[in-house]
């Protein structure tokens, strides 16, 4: 475990400029915050982390496992989180799909994990070499039953680095599966990176501890004791409802308490796990609110209406879920509009307009071409929403 | 071109002639040379034919929306490239290709340069292969949209060993090229 802290992004090209994959990237956070156990099967568009891995883990004393399919590769992963390996596995919608029954399983038996779903077109097969956003109320409840969810999505290549390392962090802290969500366009792109931006989001040793069965002092009495496959003890580990001894409980208050505790370690804790960015704040009548490949368009846009005088803000999300519904209320109660662009036919746009429909009023622009939205249709849209054609 | 705080740049041609790989060589030097950059592609061509593309923004301030909104600089090795891209060509664009893969050259008022890019690879290393390269040398000596000293890195940086030889001297012939004598067109 001593070496953890690998630093794979100095690999560099030279020390101060670096032109990487986002793919490439969110691997290379992986390595450097700590994953040492990756099982996979290869899928456009993320077979490229998959490769990373197959390079890069062996060399620094991780195990990479090429797995007949999905279901076997996340069961893999939750084997190695048992024992108290970082593990991640990375896929496409196809392949996330068989992933959901083990994503409960790993919720339930409190295994950290990171999953990582590059985007494509779907449903099924769909179109492997387009973007979407289709996928995000499956990473939010794809698997069956009352559970939890962590889900994060990576908006340019910086961020297939930096959230990795967030999702491997958080998936450590809380003890449970973390999502990434990525889409085609981010996961192909090369985009420059500086190694300053590197040291910038490098977290430092005292944020991982990786002694099987270590739980953060802030969070013990929040999470539920890990039992550690390999540690000399006889731990009992099963996807049944259980009690604190592992084996399982038909126990209502337990039961209760049990699925609560669940809830409570991520619902309790959203002011960490919510990430987000907000742009031109307090001056917007309308708020685009976007995440992934769409924030960049809707940045974009931004400076697009700043030239047409147009009085935009962007709120652009890193965290999906847990819901942030701090912010989105604190926005929904300033602007007039919550404009939505989202590469799908408004999956989220639903989620906001829950908690927001109270202040304001939350418009859908969903695309799912498999092409970006431009800055100019997203602009045209809020030109729109605020009757102010001419100054177009 | 390098004075220019925003460019965007298009590399077009058919699956095989390396037209992925002059995108993200370009994108490296400019990487080198200090500037934000976003590199995207049509995926697969090797497995659909037709026509295949790479793309660059290069830009002194951070980019935001990743693909092209228009093209500044084109640069194709092939007539069905040619003809499909050049409709996205800004009239403040340069159009760079090859003299006898495009063979019906589309209209563009703009300064254009043909230069047998693909023959002059053969004459000079007796391979087709480092056309790419020699291209993007000759595209450097053109229009200077990035660094000459950056290119020679990048290019050393990602071409396979064995083949460096062949690599530096059509990296050389295209940088020796003068625009003068290449130029076609200047409306």
């Amino acid at each position: 475990m001593e070496r953890w802290h690998y630093h794979a992004l100095q690999e560099a090209i030279d020390s101060s400029t670096l032109l990487v994959q986002g793919n490439r990237a969110c691997a290379l956070g992986a390595l450097d915050a700590g994953v040492r156990f990756f099982a996979g099967y290869p899928i456009t568009p993320s077979s490229e982390i998959m490769e990373t891995m197959a390079y890069e883990l062996p060399r620094v004393g991780g195990v990479f496992l090429q797995m007949e399919d999905e279901i076997a590769s996340i069961c893999a992963c939750i084997g190695a989180a048992l024992t108290g390996t970082l593990a991640m596995t990375a896929t496409s919608g196809p392949g996330f799909s068989l992933m959901q029954e083990a994503i409960g399983y790993a919720t339930m038996v409190e295994a950290p994990l990171v999953i990582v779903n590059v985007m494509r077109v779907g449903p099924s097969t769909g179109r492997p070499t387009a973007p979407s956003q289709g996928d995000v109320m499956q990473a939010r409840w794809g698997t069956h039953g009352d559970h939890p969810a962590v889900v994060l999505a990576a908006s340019n290549v910086a961020d297939m680095y930096r959230l990795t390392m967030a999702a491997v962090r958080f998936a450590q802290r809380f003890r449970t599966p973390a999502i990434l969500l990525a889409d085609e366009v981010v996961g192909h792109m090369r985009e420059s990176f500086s190694t300053e931006l590197i040291g910038r989001y490098r977290l430092t040793s005292g944020d991982f501890d990786f002694t099987p069965s270590y739980v953060h002092p802030e969070m013990v009495r929040e999470v539920h004791p890990p039992h550690v496959l390999g540690s000399k003890t006889h731990p009992h580990v099963t996807g049944l409802m259980h009690d604190e001894t592992g084996f399982p409980t038909d126990d209502p208050a337990k039961s209760d308490q049990f699925l609560r505790q669940l809830h409570d370690k991520i619902g309790n804790h959203r002011d960490e796990l919510c990430l987000y960015d907000v742009k031109n704040e307090g001056k917007g009548r309308v708020c685009i609110v976007a995440y992934g490949s769409c924030a960049r368009s809707a940045r974009a846009a931004l400076r697009l209406a700043e030239q047409e005088g147009l009085p935009v803000e962007v709120l652009h999300l890193y965290t999906l879920f847990p819901l942030p519904v701090e912010i989105i209320q604190e926005v929904a109660r300033r602007v007039e509009f919550m404009l939505v662009p989202e590469l799908n036919l408004g999956q989220y746009a639903r989620e906001i307009r829950k908690m927001a429909e109270n202040w304001t009023t939350v418009i859908s622009m969903g695309k799912v071409d498999g092409t970006l939205l431009t800055p100019r249709e997203i602009v045209d849209r809020v030109a729109e929403l605020i009757g102010k054609y001419e100054s177009v | 071109m390098a004075q220019r705080s925003f460019l965007e740049v298009r590399f077009g041609g058919s699956g095989g002639q390396g037209v992925i790989l002059m995108g993200v060589i370009l994108a490296m030097a400019a990487a080198r040379d200090h500037r934000y950059v976003v590199q995207t592609q049509s995926y697969g061509p090797e497995a659909r034919g037709g026509y295949s593309r790479s793309d660059v923004i290069i830009s002194d301030s951070q980019i935001d929306y990743p693909e092209l909104q228009g093209i500044d600089l084109l640069v194709v090795l092939s007539q069905a490239a040619a003809d499909h891209y050049v409709g996205l060509l800004r009239a403040t664009g340069v159009f760079v290709f090859d003299a006898e893969r495009v063979a019906s050259p589309p209209r563009f008022r703009g300064p254009s340069y043909g230069v047998p890019f693909v023959r002059l690879a053969v004459e000079e290393t007796g391979r087709e292969q480092v056309a790419n390269v020699l291209t993007l040398g000759a595209v450097v000596a053109l229009t200077g949209v990035v660094s000459a000293q950056s290119l020679r890195q990048a290019v050393a940086d990602v071409v396979p060993k064995g083949t460096e030889e062949w690599n530096e001297r059509a990296l050389s012939r295209g940088l020796a090229l003068r625009a003068e004598e290449w130029l076609r067109s200047n409306a």
